[in-house]
C-alpha cells in the first residue's frame, strides 16, 4: 500500500470521520493539545533556562531535571495522541501541508537534542550540579531545546495558515 | 459594544493593515500560546506545590515567589498579543460571547491565582522560612488550574462560535 492510499485509509476510518464531522470533537482536540504543549514547553523551559544559568525553584540541576521529566512526558504523550487523531482526520491534506511536515522535522531534531545531551553532559551531572552557569555543552543543549521548542510552536500554528 | 463602535475600529488603517499583512495574526497567536506556556506552566508548577505534589523540599514562599513574576509578565504578553487580534477581528471577537467568558474567567483565575499567593509573597511574620499556609488553600490551587485549563478552551473555541 502506497502513502497516498494509506493516508485516504486513516482518513476514512470510522474515529477520523467522527472527529471531522463533530461541531465538537476537533475544538476539544485542539484545546487538549494546547494545553499539552502549554506543559511540555513550560517545564522544557525552566530547565532549559537552568540550562542556561538561569535559577528555576532548587538549586540542583539534577533533581530538577527529574522532577519535570514526568510532567513533560505527560504532556508530550497528551500531544501525541491528540495530534495523531486530529492528523487522522484530514491525513491527506496535513501530509501535504510544508509547515506540518516542517514541524514533525523540528519534532525529530528536538528529540535528537535531548538524545545528545542525555548522552552526552547529562552524564557528568554530579560534576556540575550546582555550577551556575553549568559546563558549555549544556548551555548549548539549553540553547538549541529553547529555539527548536519555540520553532514547533511557530510551525503549529502556521499549520492552518497555508 | 456597539456596531459602531466596531465597524470604526475595523475599518481604522491598524486594524486594516492587521488583516492585510498575512503573516500578522499567525505570528501573534504563536506568541500567545508561548506566554500561554509562560503562565499555565508557572501556574501548575506554584500551585502544584501549594496542593503539596511537587518540590515539597522547598519553601512554598521560594517557589510561589520564583514564578509569579513569569506569570505576571505572561499575562502582560497575553494581553498585548489579545489586543492585536482584537484590534484586527474587532467583528469576529467582540461580538462573540465565548470571547467574553473567556475574558471573565482570565479575570476569575487570575483573581483566584492572586490571592493564594499574595499572603506567601509578603514578609513572613515566623521569618522567611516559615511556610504557614491556610489550610484551604490545596482546594484553591487546584481549582486554580481547573480554571486555566477552562480559560484555554474558551480561547480555542473562540474561533468556532461566530
Amino acid at each position: 500500500m502506497d502513502i497516498q492510499s494509506l493516508l485516504q485509509t486513516l482518513q476514512d476510518t470510522a474515529i477520523a470521520t467522527l472527529i471531522r464531522e463533530s461541531d465538537t470533537c476537533f475544538p476539544a482536540l485542539e484545546s487538549l493539545h494546547v494545553i499539552g504543549i502549554a506543559l511540555v514547553l513550560g517545564t522544557i523551559v525552566v530547565v532549559d533556562l537552568r540550562l542556561l544559568g538561569i535559577a528555576a525553584h532548587r538549586p540542583g540541576a539534577l533533581r530538577l531535571i527529574k522532577e519535570m521529566l514526568p510532567f513533560t512526558w505527560a504532556a508530550f504523550v497528551t500531544c501525541v495522541v491528540t495530534g495523531v487523531l486530529m492528523f487522522m482526520a484530514n491525513a491527506t491534506t496535513y501530509a501535504e501541508n510544508p509547515m506540518f511536515l516542517w514541524k514533525m522535522g523540528l519534532l525529530g531534531l528536538a528529540g535528537l537534542n535531548m538524545a545528545i545531551f542525555h548522552l552526552g553532559a547529562f552524564r557528568r551531572i554530579h560534576e556540575w550540579d550546582t555550577d551556575l552557569p553549568p559546563p558549555t555543552q549544556a548551555r548549548i543543549a539549553g540553547f538549541s531545546s529553547l529555539a527548536l521548542w519555540t520553532g514547533v510552536i511557530f510551525l503549529g500554528r502556521w499549520i492552518a495558515f497555508v | 459594544m456597539s456596531a459602531e463602535f466596531i465597524a470604526w475600529l475595523y475599518a481604522s488603517s491598524l486594524s486594516t493593515s492587521i488583516r492585510d499583512m498575512l503573516w500578522v495574526v499567525p505570528t501573534v497567536q504563536s506568541v500567545h500560546i508561548i506566554a500561554i506556556a509562560a503562565i499555565f506552566g508557572s501556574a501548575v508548577i506554584s500551585d502544584l506545590r501549594l496542593a503539596g505534589v511537587v518540590a515539597v523540599d522547598r519553601p512554598a514562599r521560594e517557589v510561589i515567589a520564583r514564578y509569579y513574576p513569569w506569570m505576571r509578565n505572561a499575562l502582560l504578553v497575553l494581553l498585548a498579543t489579545g489586543l492585536i487580534m482584537i484590534i484586527g477581528e474587532p467583528d469576529r471577537v467582540l461580538v462573540n460571547s465565548t470571547f467574553w467568558l473567556k475574558m471573565a474567567l482570565v479575570i476569575g483565575a487570575f483573581a483566584v491565582a492572586w490571592s493564594i499567593r499574595r499572603p506567601l509573597l509578603k514578609p513572613a511574620p515566623g521569618g522567611p522560612q516559615s511556610d504557614a499556609i491556610h489550610p484551604g488553600i490545596k482546594v484553591l490551587a487546584w481549582l486554580s488550574i481547573a480554571l486555566w485549563c477552562v480559560v484555554i478552551f474558551c480561547g480555542r473555541w473562540i474561533a468556532y462560535s461566530i
